[in-house]
């Protein structure tokens, strides 16, 4: 006695695209999700929820979209040297709610290139990293791109990017409105000769699939869409949902993979019912086909590792993005208050060039990559106000305003090779509310990275200057100087703050050197999937979201029998 | 909630960390932040407002959450014990900071930022979608 098709772990856009593949071909799928929603009516006709506003306090301070991390702590150490922990709270928190990580970004969603599939073919290995190629090429994943660009609703500017990967058709909409600074910083970039382009952006510029065009709030990243123009992935869920084959339970923290007495095969999910307290109660939902792990490239790790499941490389070659900003403090303001934080990008140094391989060899490495560079906004007022002493300086600094009004930034986020050492896994004593094992990054960058960021951050802070700046500074997340500094001021803090987290259940064709397969089936357990950012095999310098609700895509679409 | 020796107190550690903060409402910031609980939903996340049509003023929070946010705010209040008995700690002024930037620069929705003024005073421009705004 089964209760559906599927059983899919998490509602985020891994989790949300392969109930909308999966209910398309008839299947009943159970979506569990550990947080509230927020999102969508669970109930017919499935309109969008109304609780997002232009709201920091909400939003930014108080976890509406959690997870609270007195309830959910995480915990962070660079290295074993470090002890068993260097801080417990807040760690990489992609929000725990219906939507997941689609819900707070501000949805810049780039394919990757062709290149980032084979890296270590077409670049070679590097020391002390595990630099390999995926098993799917950019031409197995094409479709599948095109295909949730438009169940997102992607807005961009075909043939704008000249180091883009091919595509089989034009994107869904027509870009935005540019970000007036964008546009200033993208003409000082090109002057540099590098080729500036307007964002790939999951936020409606038009009417689209039943959601408007967004009105350019300016509370964008970070924030949950008080319009819903962006569709990522409450496009999914909604066509989903509309099948009338998706059930969606919120408030489901899934414990337990079960499995048939042989451990082979993947039977369904218990999890507790968060509705309850302070005794949540245990419930099990039993799949006929597949269970689907789409929880995250922290918390799918976390519920493998609790499960005794994977083998010894779950967890392990955890990346970021090394993000390096580059900030300008102009002598006006820069008009970021409105927009969708980030309208333009440049990818030049993700592209294989003389100067980079001179400043490669110069490290003593054979290749650099740097990432892809958003040209965005400051922080709102409340994240400044943090920022500046308390006392009498503090009015004058916010009316000064360098920190956000007057500022402008490039934020890079840095390719990030694998490493066996960088990990997710279980903190040995701390414990989250229901006294399951805290997950633990333990993570550290590659002289790569710091090679990286240091060869692009005068480069930016000259483009900057260009764009007419009269000052600059570069800072990385993590930081690479005086943790107590960062510990005590800083709004980014000493852990890495990039919500771009991938790499811990990393696909392969050999079970030896993997975690699941290139249909992203568990290495033993052949009808246990992961649908997230888990499988990365390399980071690339991209955001990471397209990538892994194409390869989702991809994975339910062979699931159900497609091409 | 506060007395008005405490308030005054209060307020006066508040406007250490901003000054100016008092004025725009940070003690009635805090009074309602440690008084969350005593209304359902709680007064912990405004809801949209108008814009956004007819709905409550405030959204729900589920049971674990009521259970973290009671523990947040017990600490609180003993926090701000300390503030009024004047025995707060260095890391009881980090917290201060916090909830005066809060009170400051946060939606008048939650007590402080009075008419905007804080917004005003830096040249933020008023949301085009904010909360709900009033008990």
């Amino acid at each position: 006695m089964t209760d559906c098709d599927a059983v899919i772990v998490g509602s985020g856009p891994g989790g949300a695209t392969a109930a909308e593949v999966l209910t398309a071909a008839g299947w009943s799928v159970v979506v569990l999700e550990k947080g509230r929603n927020h999102l969508v009516d669970l109930e017919a006709p499935h309109e969008p929820l109304r609780h997002f506003a232009n709201d920091e306090i909400a939003l930014t301070r108080r976890h509406l979209l959690g997870p609270d991390p007195r309830l959910e702590p995480r915990t962070y150490r660079r290295s074993a040297a470090d002890g068993d922990r260097l801080l417990t709270g807040e760690v990489n928190n992609l929000p725990s709610t219906v939507g997941g990580g689609g819900v707070h970004a501000d949805a810049k969603l780039p394919r990757l290139r062709e290149e980032d599939l084979h890296l270590r073919s077409a670049r070679g290995p590097v020391d002390a990293a595990s630099v390999e190629d995926w098993p799917v090429q950019y031409a197995d994943l094409e479709p599948h791109y095109t295909a949730v660009e438009r169940s997102f609703g992607v807005a961009g500017e075909d043939g704008a990017n000249p180091f883009a990967a091919w595509r089989s058709g034009p994107f869904p909409m027509p870009p935005g409105p540019d970000m007036p600074m964008a546009v200033v910083s993208s003409a000082a970039a090109a002057r540099a000769g590098w080729h500036p382009y307007r964002a790939p952006t999951g936020a409606n510029s038009v009417p689209y699939d039943g959601r408007p065009a967004c009105v350019d709030c300016g509370f964008c990243g970070g924030y949950g869409c008080p319009v819903h123009a962006k569709g990522d992935p409450i496009a999914a869920l909604q066509r989903a949902l509309r099948t009338g084959r998706c059930d969606v339970r919120p408030d489901a923290y899934a414990t337990e993979i079960l499995l048939e007495r042989a451990g082979r095969r993947a039977t369904g999910v218990r999890y507790l019912d968060l509705t309850g307290y302070p005794d949540p109660r245990v419930s099990e939902v039993h799949a006929t086909h597949a269970v689907i792990l789409a929880a995250g490239a922290f918390e799918t790790p976390r519920l493998l590792l609790r499960n005794g499941l994977g083998g010894d490389l779950v967890g392990r070659f955890l990346t970021f993005h090394f993000q390096t900003f580059t900030v300008g403090i102009f002598p006006e303001a820069t008009g970021g208050e409105r927009g969708r934080s980030v309208t333009h990008l440049h990818d030049d140094l993700m592209v294989d060039a003389p100067d980079l391989r001179a400043a490669a060899t110069a490290a003593g490495l054979p290749w650099l990559r740097g990432g892809v560079v958003e040209h965005g906004s400051g922080p709102g007022p409340i994240d400044e106000a943090c920022t500046y002493a308390a006392g009498a300086g503090h009015l004058p600094s916010m009316i000064d305003s360098a920190l956000r009004r007057r500022l402008w930034v490039f934020t890079m986020q840095g390719e990030d090779l694998p490493q066996v050492t960088n990990r997710v896994d279980l903190d040995p004593s701390v414990r989250d509310a229901w006294g399951f094992p805290a997950g633990r990054v333990t993570y550290a960058p590659h002289r790569h990275e710091l090679a990286a960021s240091a060869y692009a951050a005068p480069l930016h802070e000259a483009v900057m200057t260009d764009a007419g700046a009269h000052a600059t500074f570069s800072a990385t997340s993590p930081p690479q100087d005086d943790l107590d500094r960062h510990a005590s001021r800083s709004p980014l803090g000493v852990a890495p703050a990039s919500r771009h987290v991938m790499g811990t259940a990393r696909m392969g064709s050999d079970p030896s050197t993997s975690v699941v397969s290139p249909e992203q089936r568990l290495w033993g357990v052949d009808n246990l999937l992961v649908c997230d950012s888990s499988v990365f095999v390399t980071a690339s310098g991209y955001n990471p979201t397209l990538t892994l609700a194409a390869l989702a895509h991809r994975a339910a679409t062979l699931l159900s029998g497609g091409p | 909630m506060f007395d008005a020796v405490s308030r005054v107190a209060v307020a006066g550690a508040l406007d250490e960390q901003v000054p100016g903060a008092a004025a725009l409402g940070a003690v009635d910031y805090v009074e309602r932040l440690l008084a969350a609980l005593d209304h359902d939903p709680p007064h912990i996340w405004a809801a949209p407002g108008a814009w956004a049509g007819d709905g409550p003023r405030w959204l729900d929070l589920g049971p674990w959450e009521r259970h973290a946010w009671a523990e947040r705010i017990a600490e609180l209040r003993a926090l701000y014990a300390r503030v009024v008995d004047g025995t707060a700690t260095d890391a009881d002024r980090r917290v201060l900071h916090t909830h005066a930037c809060e009170a400051t620069y946060g939606d008048p929705a939650y007590g402080g930022n009075a008419g905007g003024g804080g917004w005003q005073r830096i040249d933020f421009p008023e949301p085009l979608l904010p909360p709900a705004r009033g008990r």
